[in-house]
């Protein structure tokens, strides 16, 4: 009886050294993996996801890859870069005669206001509830005008996925993540250079 | 047994849900995906009738490295600014030559006396040998010049950014400006959207200015009354489309004009009354070969005294000439 | 004419090297006059979520961890546990939307090692590491009630049947895989598969794909019957706190003093995460030879599935690879050149438009392929090594007394602990061993009740 109970604490005192010399090993690598990503990349930075709109090819997937039902991406009006044209090649359909009826507008859910300020110049307002993200208008914009309708995730819509699904899909590379404290390029800025 | 048919029902939920994940990842390849139900339609007005296509592209010329921001044809040969410097390229074979000139040149002019290079916001005198005469002032913080043309002692210079012409003399002695405003409805001024404001002095020394903003070309007198005009918006092949066309013209022997749109890029040629005459080049053949954000841009065209245009394809760098069609 | 183009591209390339470019984008034009006084309005940026509420996030974790284990290992209070999972369902899943969460965790700390580019946020880190930090001394205490995936899991277990122990452990073995794969596609930057085939996040942001809501609602319908599906089958960061807890230091313990072998605690377990006691009778001289013989023929066969694993690795490496986007896309247009003038296909389009040459992407093709046939390699080496190890595990008998939890397996939900009669009894102070008699009646009773019911 006394043997089985002094081979048991062996058996016992074997097992718990073993234990605890394998949770030290285990311990070490998991901190170990920590002390080398955090020496090597970690930041305290926050991170979100971000559209170039200098990289963006208008394919549309930003409207059908988020993962919300309704698209984080929405068009975005850099006012500073609009020509107020009459003639809005991101607010009619190519061919279109100046009138503003819904057959004539570009854009599938008619998310572009149009709003005369003087002749000739019109103010183009993106009513975001309505916006799906598709850059058609952009496209449009792009190709007859200055550019100034593009396409930004919105980060109050948002979810900041650990990988954006859009990003994934994205053909032209143009979804990256950013830091936190600048989320958005939004075009017509006085300080940014296009990368040649 | 009803615990062994709950089994083989977890099992094979199990095996759907596995065998849906591995499905859909293989799938889930973006080429698979269709295309682009938001896609701008735009590849009918990219169709240009054959009958109306006059010339045929012949050869080209490589400008390597160059950044070319403009080109201008005097005395058979082709002077072309970029980087920081000017490239003349001689037509009848000669090498070509380079000089240094100031950095960031948008524009040039040149006629017998001298060349005229247009920087953002001044313009400078160059001798043909290249040799910097003048830097005249700068005329303020808002000024693009996209656009210079010469008129014996008087020379033009379009500021897209404040929407006029200035006018100075040959020695940078500022004579004059307008903005083309007049009484009539015709006179809202210059639209300008964007930094395409080009104009021309044809060879009856009238000088014509494009207002973008309105798809018109306009005839101006030296001091800047306007004295007609003519305007063309369509997305159809006779007129211009979309916003800032045509972005660059200039004129033949004949007084009619050779236009280039951007956007959809096209060549044309106009008569002195605003009928489209024929077609140079057609969008097919100004396919995006390099990245560009925007659809293409408008080359700057030049053209020759026998109807030769030159066209400086801005999206690949290099110049394309298109000579006339032999008609039988 | 074309002689002399040679000699001018020369001249000009160097100049152009000798000036640099001065290519400056024309982004800003005057805007138009506006004789109205119309004013340009500015384009309106929402901010994200302030920087603050990140580390509070982790703050509530390490809160949620430190409670959850000392309410398993300590305080031995279930009811506590669900609270608390219930909690961190609404918090973390809920308000947070499920992201961030550790199991995705793996997949930043991973393409961080391995991406020098790529930077982690200190976050994504911490979660990473906490839960398995804290599951190394508490056991699987993040599963039990900090996990938002398994909270959900959790509540809706109604009827958990007992299936039999080989299918069991085989199943146990896909997220051993999982694992590998996530990792190898993480590191490589092709994806992150975990997050996107995330069951639940569907149903946490009431909003998603369809195929996302569609395997949220069948995994907890499947989790009625076998309870925590994704947790047992697919959790890759299960694994890894698998092997910590099999190593905790303090583990919840089923019963607080002296087992008497009820059975009860068996029952209740809806993850057969408790181990039976094994007999002396069992360790019969026999079965022990028998066992000897095939522990050191499994031992001898794990150097044989580590090289097997890392061989069909290395093999499937170009398969594996086509995972990268890039890869796939050199692949297309090496395969069918014609789609090149195929306008309709986007990706090539935007590739072509992207200024970067044909050449460039094969040889940025090229790279991957080479990381992926290192990382298949590891990675089947790896899927070897575990499989030889839980092979092993199945001949190793260690002599077992007591019912006692799974370590590894062991969520550390804490149900067991309210099952188990001796608890109750010292509650109420009385003395133990004067008990077990009437107590081993009492238990009787109780299974009649339970068969009964």
């Amino acid at each position: 009886m006394e043997k089985k109970d002094k081979d048991k604490d062996k058996g016992y005192n074997r097992r718990s050294f073993i234990n605890n010399g394998v949770r030290l090993a285990l311990g070490v690598s998991v901190v170990g993996t920590a002390a080398f990503t955090l020496q090597r990349s970690a930041s305290g930075k926050d991170y979100v996801w971000q559209i170039d709109p200098f990289k963006c090819t208008q394919c549309g997937r930003c409207a059908t890859e988020c993962v919300k039902a309704e698209s984080a991406v929405k068009c975005v009006h850099a006012y500073a870069l609009c020509g107020y044209c009459d003639l809005c090649g991101g607010y009619f359909k190519p061919g279109a005669k100046l009138q503003t009826g819904a057959e004539n507008q570009l854009c599938p859910t008619a998310a572009i206001q149009r709003k005369f300020i003087e002749e000739p110049y019109f103010e183009y307002i993106i009513d975001e509830e309505l916006c799906i993200g598709c850059a058609k208008c952009v496209k449009g914009c792009s190709a007859f005008g200055n550019g100034s309708l593009h396409l930004q995730i919105r980060h109050d819509l948002c979810l900041n996925c650990n990988q954006c699904s859009i990003a994934t899909n994205c053909p032209s590379d143009a979804i990256s993540r950013v830091p936190a404290s600048e989320p958005y390029i939004i075009k017509g800025n006085f300080t940014t250079e296009e990368e040649s | 047994m009803k615990k062994r048919g709950l089994t083989i029902v977890i099992l094979v939920i199990l095996t759907v849900i596995i065998g849906v994940i591995v499905v859909d990842f293989l799938n889930n390849r973006p080429d698979r995906r269709g295309e682009n139900p938001y896609a701008l339609e735009v590849d009918q007005y990219k169709v240009v009738d054959p009958e109306l296509i006059s010339h045929k592209e012949t050869r080209n010329f490589d400008l390597g490295l160059l950044i070319a921001s403009d080109m201008s044809l005097y005395d058979r040969a082709l002077y072309v600014s970029g980087n920081s410097s000017l490239v003349v390229i001689p037509l009848d074979g000669r090498p070509a030559t380079m000089h240094e000139i100031l950095p960031r040149a948008t524009c040039l002019e040149v006629d017998q006396g001298n060349i005229f290079v247009g920087f953002s916001t001044y313009v400078a005198k160059y001798s043909h040998e290249g040799e910097l005469l003048q830097e005249w002032p700068h005329l303020g913080e808002s000024t693009v010049i996209t656009n210079l043309a010469i008129k014996e002692d008087k020379v033009f210079v379009a500021d897209a950014g404040n929407r006029r012409i200035v006018i100075f003399n040959r020695e940078g002695e500022q004579e004059g400006e307008f903005e083309g405003k007049a009484e009539s409805e015709a006179g809202h001024g210059f639209i300008i959207p964007s930094a395409n404001f080009d104009l021309a002095v044809n060879s009856f020394g009238e000088l014509w200015v494009v207002n973008t903003g309105k798809h018109a070309l306009e005839n101006y007198s030296d001091d800047g009354r306007m004295r007609g005009y003519w305007d063309k918006a369509s997305f159809d092949i006779d007129g211009f489309m979309g916003c800032c066309n045509p972005a660059r013209i200039t004129v033949m022997e004949d007084g009619s004009f050779v236009t280039s749109e951007k956007g959809i890029v096209r060549i044309k040629i106009y008569d002195q009354s605003g009928e489209l005459i024929s077609v140079v080049a057609p969008p097919a053949l100004f396919k995006k070969e390099r990245s560009a954000n925007e659809e293409g841009k408008a080359p700057e065209v030049c053209v020759d005294e026998n109807g030769v245009v030159y066209a400086l394809d801005f999206d690949r760098d290099v110049i394309r000439v298109f000579e006339p069609i032999e008609s039988e | 004419m074309l002689k002399k183009i040679p000699n001018l591209a020369l001249i000009l390339i160097l100049f152009a090297l000798l000036t640099g470019s001065f290519l400056q984008a024309q982004q800003r034009f005057p805007k138009p006059e506006f004789d109205t006084g119309y004013v340009q309005p500015d384009p309106t940026t929402p901010e994200p979520r302030a920087m603050a509420l990140e580390y509070f996030d982790v703050l509530v974790l390490l809160a949620v961890l430190s409670l959850a284990s000392w309410l398993a290992v300590k305080k031995r209070s279930r009811r506590g546990l669900l609270w608390l999972s219930v909690f961190s369902l609404i918090y973390f899943g809920f308000y947070r939307d499920g992201c961030i969460c550790s199991i995705g965790a793996i997949q930043n700390v991973a393409l961080s090692i391995f991406d020098p580019g790529y930077a982690i946020s200190i976050t994504a880190l911490l979660f990473f590491i906490l839960p398995l930090l804290f599951a190394l001394f508490f056991g699987r205490t993040f599963c039990a009630a900090a996990c938002p995936l398994g909270a959900i899991q959790d509540l809706v277990v109604i009827n958990p049947v007992s299936i039999p122990s080989w299918i069991r452990k085989t199943l146990g073995f896909i997220p051993v895989i999982y694992l590998a794969l996530s990792v190898l596609f993480a590191a490589t930057g092709s994806d992150f598969i975990i997050c996107r085939y995330d069951p639940f996040v569907g149903i946490f942001r009431m909003d998603g794909p369809f195929l996302m809501i569609f395997l949220g609602i069948t995994f907890l319908l499947l989790g009625m019957f076998y309870a925590r599906p994704y947790c047992r089958v697919f959790c890759p960061y299960g694994v890894l706190l698998s092997w910590m807890s099999k190593f905790s230091k303090w583990h919840l313990s089923i019963t607080p003093s002296e087992c008497i072998k009820c059975k009860l605690c068996k029952d209740s377990c809806p993850f057969d995460a408790i181990e039976v006691p094994v007999e002396q009778a069992y360790r019969t001289p026999e079965v022990s030879r028998k066992n000897l013989k095939r522990f050191i023929l499994y031992i001898g066969l794990i150097p044989v599935l580590i090289l097997l694993g890392g061989w069909i690795g290395s093999k499937s490496h170009i398969f594996l690879s086509r995972v990268h986007p890039d890869v796939y896309l050199a692949e297309l247009m090496i395969s069918q050149p014609e789609l090149k003038e195929d306008e309709e296909n986007l990706d090539i389009q935007a590739f072509l438009e992207s200024g970067d040459t044909f050449e460039q992407l094969v040889d940025q093709a090229a790279v991957i392929r080479e990381k992926f046939r290192k990382g298949s390699l590891v990675m089947g080496g790896f899927i070897g090594l575990a499989l030889g190890i839980t092979l092993m595990n199945q001949v190793v008998f260690r002599r077992r007394e007591d019912y006692e939890p799974h370590k590894g397996d062991c969520f550390s939900c804490g149900r067991c602990m309210d099952y188990c009669p001796i608890d109750s009894q010292k509650s109420k102070g009385e003395s133990q061993k004067l008990n077990v008699e009437s107590l081993k009646l009492k238990v009787e009773n109780q299974k009649s009740v339970k068969s009964k019911g």
